[in-house]
């Protein structure tokens, strides 16, 4: 027995660097990101599970099992982060003003600071689809990113799309799998209430030009119900109703590199759907720090002016840090 | 059952084995109608006796239970009449009373006679029934007012009336601390309609647009280098220049794109930057990361103020 574990214990050491190091070839000599999705402080149950939705969403470069006790600081995770290859922390808190959400480079930083005014668990978004799709292959591969609307020249908004850019594995669009590409992050910046939207989809093709029943039958395996039509022919002929979501537009439609999948040939058309999964937030940035969580502040929404800005800002950190404390007390 | 056997041997003494089995069945059944009689009647007798000297002694309830273990099995029916002297000494004694219901024609003179003659000073049976049925009678029909608030004193009513208030407001005080409590931890958690909102389906198609763009990138530059073998070295220079080339222009179409419409703008930006990782030095802010990147080891050392030089010296007048 002790043998056999030891082998397995080699294997599972050999196969980490086979699936990163061809990933890692083309881009600019960045290794792989990896995150840790933790939370500072106690949190309320819901935001536990936006935790454990963040780490999957994070997947498969983050930790999903990553223990945190009380008495952890930040220094812990970052002592094991630097041997580990951890790249990126993401940090829940909750204040009794509202939950915040921290992204931070390893070791050095920025910081961002976002305030999080609403979110939904991946529980509530299956709850609210009608056939909630999530198996668990889409999260072998990690996400694909769209930063939307992020353009605005502001130097704030360039760093968080810089950040949330790098925070997943760079695609080298010569060489990736079609088939890996199955979930999306999509960050939508709205200038006027200066919100981001952050949404986690699945991607689906479907292929183009053929009737639903059709597409049913060739994906199903099962036999279908033929007793309401007069011959075998009505079956490819007629077309049945098609409802509002299966009009195929342009816009949605691509041609495949490769085949993906028994269904998706690359000689067809298919068409991109997306199903929400994982969580939702509606984030505000609050404030940039250069350092991890620490150091100046780069922007802050709250003050309005240079160095009366900074003194606020770091009144306003202090006060922060009461507050927190405040609620450990609690 | 002793006396049956008895009899039973006393038949066995004739000689042949049929007969006097049949016989012996016929006579059982003669003899058992006779013997019932007998036994009952004997039983009776001496029972009645018992119990009514056991009746008149009564004084526990243990007594009065022990008696109808005993008796029950000898209860048949229940008869209506009930005996006097029973009935005035105790309700626990009905037991007694209904084991003499069954034999009540026969032994009714003997019992009202015993009655009569150990307890004179005791109330007729009749009247005596009558003034318990009465007194029974009123105790059962008597309504009880089934208050909550308990006994009818004032001061206790006005006490517990006080304390269910006093409880009530605790419980109302407790109740919104405890929805101030969850509100806060929930505060932000957000429970979603079973259709797609407009601002929904806006990102869903922004998404997809990001996708779209990323997939038909991928097949052309995929397409491209189908037919060329990288292990070769002359292919593999053709599918150098060619990726470059070809890639350089499908950027450079976006951008143009992008300039073109200002709603585009956004997506194509969004497209741009979606695989803009794998290519960082055509990205616009190539520079500005690297350098903001090394401006960042260097902050150790350095101060604060000429790391915020590499970036935003420019960007805190364009905040303001």
């Amino acid at each position: 027995m002790a043998r056999f574990r030891s082998n397995r214990k080699k294997k599972n050491v050999f196969i980490k660097p086979t699936v990163k190091q061809p990933i890692v070839d083309h881009v600019t000599g960045d290794k792989i990101p990896k995150s840790f999705v933790f939370s500072r402080g106690k949190l309320p149950n819901s935001l536990k599970q936006l935790e454990m939705d963040l780490r999957k969403l994070m997947l498969p470069h983050t930790a999903l099992k990553l223990k945190e006790k009380k008495r952890n600081n930040l220094k812990d995770f970052l002592n094991i982060a630097g041997p580990m290859g951890v790249t990126h922390f993401m940090m829940l808190s909750k204040t009794r003003s509202s939950p915040y959400l921290r992204v931070a480079r390893t070791p050095q930083g920025p910081t961002l600071t976002f305030k999080i005014d609403e979110y939904s668990l991946a529980v509530d978004v299956a709850r609210s689809q009608v056939r909630p799709r999530c198996p668990k292959e889409l999260f072998r591969n990690s996400p694909l990113i769209v930063l939307s609307g992020f353009g605005t020249g502001e130097q704030h908004m360039k760093l968080t799309t810089i950040m949330f850019q790098n925070i997943f594995p760079a695609i080298d669009i010569n060489t990736v799998k079609l088939s890996s590409c199955q979930r999306i992050v999509l960050l939508n910046y709205d200038k006027e209430t200066k919100l981001i939207d952050f949404r986690h989809y699945s991607i689906r093709l479907q292929p183009v030009g053929v009737s639903r029943r059709l597409r049913k039958f060739v994906q199903n395996h099962q036999a279908p119900n033929l007793s309401t039509l007069q011959d075998v022919s009505d079956f490819v002929t007629k077309a049945g109703y098609g409802s509002e979501s299966e009009a195929d537009d342009d816009a949605a439609t691509v041609s495949l590199a490769s085949d993906i999948g028994r269904v998706n040939r690359a000689s067809t058309k298919s068409a991109v759907k997306l199903q929400e999964i994982g969580p939702r937030m509606k984030l505000q940035l609050i404030k940039i720090e250069e350092g991890l969580c620490s150091g100046g502040v780069i922007f802050s929404d709250y003050g309005n002016g240079g160095e009366a800005r900074n003194q606020e800002n770091q009144e306003d950190e202090e006060g922060d840090e009461e507050d927190e404390e405040g609620d450990e007390e609690d | 059952m002793a006396l049956e056997t008895d009899l039973m041997e006393t038949k066995k003494v004739p000689t042949r084995r049929k007969p006097r089995q049949n016989k012996g069945g016929k006579a059982k059944k003669g003899e058992k109608v006779f013997r019932d009689k007998e036994k009952k009647a004997r039983i009776d007798k001496k029972m009645q006796k018992l119990f009514c000297k056991r009746a008149r002694d009564y004084n526990s309830d243990d007594d009065d239970d022990d008696d109808n273990d005993e008796l029950e099995p000898e209860v048949g029916k229940e008869n209506g009449g009930p005996l006097g002297f029973e009935e005035a000494s105790d309700a626990n004694s009905s037991g007694e009373e209904r084991e003499n219901g069954p034999d009540a024609d026969e032994e009714k003179g003997d019992s009202e006679d015993e009655g009569y003659e150990i307890q004179p000073g005791i109330t007729k049976f009749t009247e005596g029934c009558r003034a318990f049925k009465i007194a029974f009678n009123k105790i059962t029909k008597k309504n009880v007012s089934d208050d909550p608030l308990g006994p009818v004193l004032s001061g206790h009513k006005k006490l517990v009336a006080e304390k269910l208030a006093e409880e009530e407001s605790e419980r109302k005080v407790k109740g919104l601390a405890k929805k101030e409590k969850h509100s806060v931890r929930e505060q932000g958690h957000v429970m979603l309609e079973n259709f797609l909102g407009p601002h929904e389906k806006f990102l869903i198609g922004v998404a997809t647009k990001g996708v779209v763009k990323l997939f038909n990138a991928v097949s052309k530059a995929q397409n491209a280098q189908k037919g060329l073998n990288p292990s070769r070295s002359k292919d593999a220079k053709v599918l150098g220049k060619r990726r470059r080339s070809a890639f350089l222009s499908e950027l450079r179409k976006k951008t143009s794109q992008a300039a073109g419409t200002s709603s585009k703008g956004t997506k194509s930006t969004g497209a741009e930057d979606d695989d803009g990782p794998a290519w960082a030095p055509l990205r616009d802010s190539y520079m500005l990361t690297s350098s903001k990147l090394k401006n960042w080891d260097k902050m150790e050392d350095t101060s604060v103020a000429h790391d915020t030089g590499g970036m935003p010296p420019d960007s805190s007048s364009d905040e303001d």
